[in-house]
């Protein structure tokens, strides 16, 4: 009898806490199991997507999001991270300027922490140009300086004996040096962009990370499908692949190399030669102030992909325009 | 003593009995509620939930931040009209130069569908890689142009119309693809024919974005002019301001109008003639669909330039003709 009641108080002082004990683990495992799934929705979401093709996931609506969010910003908010990239844009009146200028601010609009240095050829700043900076929204310096007559392209043929576009380039050097102090740690990149040629937005990429000078290839110079640097199995520059004088110190067209900032900053002597400078040899008479053939920098896969194409716009025929002018002069295009 | 202990033994054993039957009636209860145990949860778990909080937390942000979709995608939601933009491109050097700087325009506008068609017997490389990486949404089409109404070498540009059958492709595909659509959305749009060396601004899509039939505004850099343009009168298009023919039904250039999808859709017959005179292309098109006085102008009233035909000059390639005829042409692998 008192076995039995024995045995009796036993299970019953047991079973409860056995009880007990089983509930509060069941409750501390659940919101582990709930988790897990929530983790793969929290990994899909933050990793790195590329700015090109996506990377497939499982959840395709927040793909699609992201993908909207980043292409519809413009232009891309600033960064703390990223070396400003300087383009220096000569340009000068002419019909077509208006367009060329518009199409390459949409081109630019897609590349962050840019900085555009527009020095046009003209007397004053004309309002086309500043408008349109505005317009843009755009980070910018608007800059003017004349080219004067006896330097300027003679007509409509391109005259190799007198660089056009040199003087402003070189004032755009020029103020860089005057706003940037070489003791400023800033970073930032140098690129000559030319208004009417063609730019990939992974030209600008490839160019961020410039130490010094970098080059790539070119399409549609020298007569050739394109020119390019030499580039050997060490990835060093050894020479140029080009028909017009191969032999040229630097033979590269303008749009084909950038320059670190800080070097521009250290050779503040260096410029664009503006007299007696042979046709092709524009390039060189910066770059051999600048740097050696050795310390330049191959881009785009060693120097096997175009990502930049010197396109040239025909000049548009205006024959029914007539002496005085058929269309409305106060009609911006 | 023994009864005494007994009684207490007892009601000690009861009442312990009672405290465990609370307890567990309590942690039962407890059961169905959001946990809080902080004391439990190792630092990865805690973190984790913290991580999910926020997860859903940007997940209602986006939802409610974005504006636009692609078509098909969210029917219910009400979206921008779509922009349907048909280009005819071909193979020549400047051509991929051509579709990366257009694509880079063509990718700050909202709800754009571009329809890309080769005049090509088939899909090239090129361009197929090339839409890929583009970032856009689009289509890709192709549709040889006939012999006969090709341009040859030496042709003026002027000589025969280009891209006619490239057009009618792309609207043929808009025409199925709509019918197999489903939902008001996607009956609404607007079809823009913009070739691939032309400028465009961005604010010209946001002009044509509502166009009821067919809208019109200035075209810069042609027709031997400074501009073409559509004069208005009273908010209606009254004449045409050009210089070259100007009895045309319509003498507009391919840049300067677009058509409302509903139109499109409604006249299934309505192309392009490819044998039409020189410059009667767009009113080949457009003689069907709709009346002078139906044009609507924009571009404040047809007095802006959004748009110009530029043309990019053909690159000379004389040195990269003779090292072909050498033997030591540039590297064809690498794609210009």
């Amino acid at each position: 009898m008192p076995k039995r009641r024995d045995i009796l108080a036993i299970v019953l002082i047991v079973l409860p806490w056995t009880l007990l004990i089983t509930v509060w683990h069941q409750s501390a495992i659940t919101p582990l199991l709930a988790t897990r799934k929530g983790e793969k929705l929290y990994t899909d979401l933050l990793c790195k997507r590329p700015a090109g093709p996506l990377v497939e996931t499982s959840n395709r609506d927040i793909v699609e999001v992201v993908r909207t969010e980043y292409v519809y910003s413009r232009p891309p908010p600033w960064s703390d991270v990223l070396p400003t990239i300087h383009v220096i844009t000569p340009t000068y009146s002419r019909p077509v300027q208006k367009a060329e200028l518009t199409r390459l601010a949409n081109t630019f609009l897609h590349v962050p922490n840019l900085h555009w240095i527009l020095v046009e050829d003209s007397q004053r700043r004309t309002s086309l140009v500043s408008h349109l900076l505005q317009d843009t929204g755009l980070n910018y310096t608007h800059l003017n300086v004349e080219t004067p007559r006896n330097y300027k392209v003679r007509g409509d043929t391109r005259d190799p004996r007198i660089p056009r576009g040199t003087m402003q380039r070189n004032l755009a050097l020029r103020w860089l040096r005057e706003t940037f102090s070489v003791n400023n740690s800033q970073p930032g990149i140098v690129y000559f962009a030319d208004d009417d040629n063609t730019y990939s937005l992974e030209l600008f990429e490839e160019m961020r990370s410039t130490r010094k000078v970098s080059v790539w290839p070119v399409a549609f110079v020298g007569g050739l499908r394109y020119e390019s640097p030499k580039v050997n199995t060490q990835g060093k520059v050894y020479g140029w692949k080009t028909v017009f004088d191969p032999h040229r110190p630097f033979a590269i067209d303008m749009a084909g190399f950038a320059v670190n900032l800080r070097l521009i900053l250290y050779k503040p002597q260096a410029y664009f030669k503006l007299r007696g400078v042979k046709g092709g040899y524009q390039e060189s008479s910066l770059l051999k102030e600048l740097v050696t053939l050795n310390d330049l920098e191959p881009k785009a896969a060693n120097c096997t992909k175009i990502l930049v194409w010197h396109t040239r716009t025909e000049k548009p025929v205006l024959v029914n325009e007539g002496k005085k002018g058929f269309t409305d002069s106060n009609v911006e295009i | 003593m023994a009864a005494r202990m007994k009684l207490k033994l007892k009601t000690v054993f009861v009442l312990y009995f009672m405290v465990s039957l609370m307890g567990l009636v309590y942690a039962l209860m407890q059961l169905g509620q959001r946990c809080d145990c902080t004391e439990h949860d190792l630092p990865k778990e805690r973190t984790i939930s913290r991580l999910r909080g926020e997860l859903h937390r940007l997940q209602e942000q986006m939802r409610k931040s974005e504006a636009t979709k692609q078509p098909q995608k969210q029917p219910a939601k009400p979206s921008l009209p779509t922009i349907f933009v048909i280009t005819p491109t071909y193979a020549r050097l400047v051509q991929k130069a051509e579709l990366t700087r257009l694509s880079q325009t063509l990718l700050h506008v909202p709800q754009l569908h571009w329809i890309l068609v080769e005049d090509s017997p088939h899909k090239t490389p090129l361009v197929t890689d090339f839409l890929a990486k583009s970032g856009l949404s689009y289509t890709h089409l192709h549709t040889p142009t006939p012999k006969d109404r090709k341009l040859q070498e030496g042709d003026p540009s002027w000589l025969k119309p280009r891209g006619a059958e490239q057009r009618n492709e792309g609207l043929r595909w808009l025409r199925e693809d709509r019918r197999a659509q489903q939902g008001a959305d996607s009956q609404q749009g607007v079809v823009y024919f913009a070739d691939d060396d032309n400028t465009y601004s961005l604010q010209l899509f946001e002009e044509m974005r509502n166009t009821q039939r067919v809208s019109v505004w200035p075209v810069g850099l042609v027709g031997g002019m400074r501009y073409e343009r559509p004069v208005v009168e009273g908010g209606k298009v009254v004449r045409f301001h050009t210089g070259w023919r100007p009895s045309r039904p319509f003498p507009l250039d391919m840049a300067g109008f677009a058509v409302s999808l509903r139109l499109v859709l409604d006249n299934q017959d309505a192309c392009f003639d490819g044998d039409a005179p020189m410059g009667f292309l767009e009113s080949s098109f457009l003689q069907g669909l709709v009346t002078m006085d139906e044009l609507e102008p924009k571009a404040d009233n047809c007095s802006k330039v959004l748009v110009w035909h530029t043309r990019t000059e053909k690159p000379k390639m004389k040195r990269e003709e003779a090292l072909q005829a050498q033997g030591l042409g540039s590297d064809t692998a690498v794609e210009v």
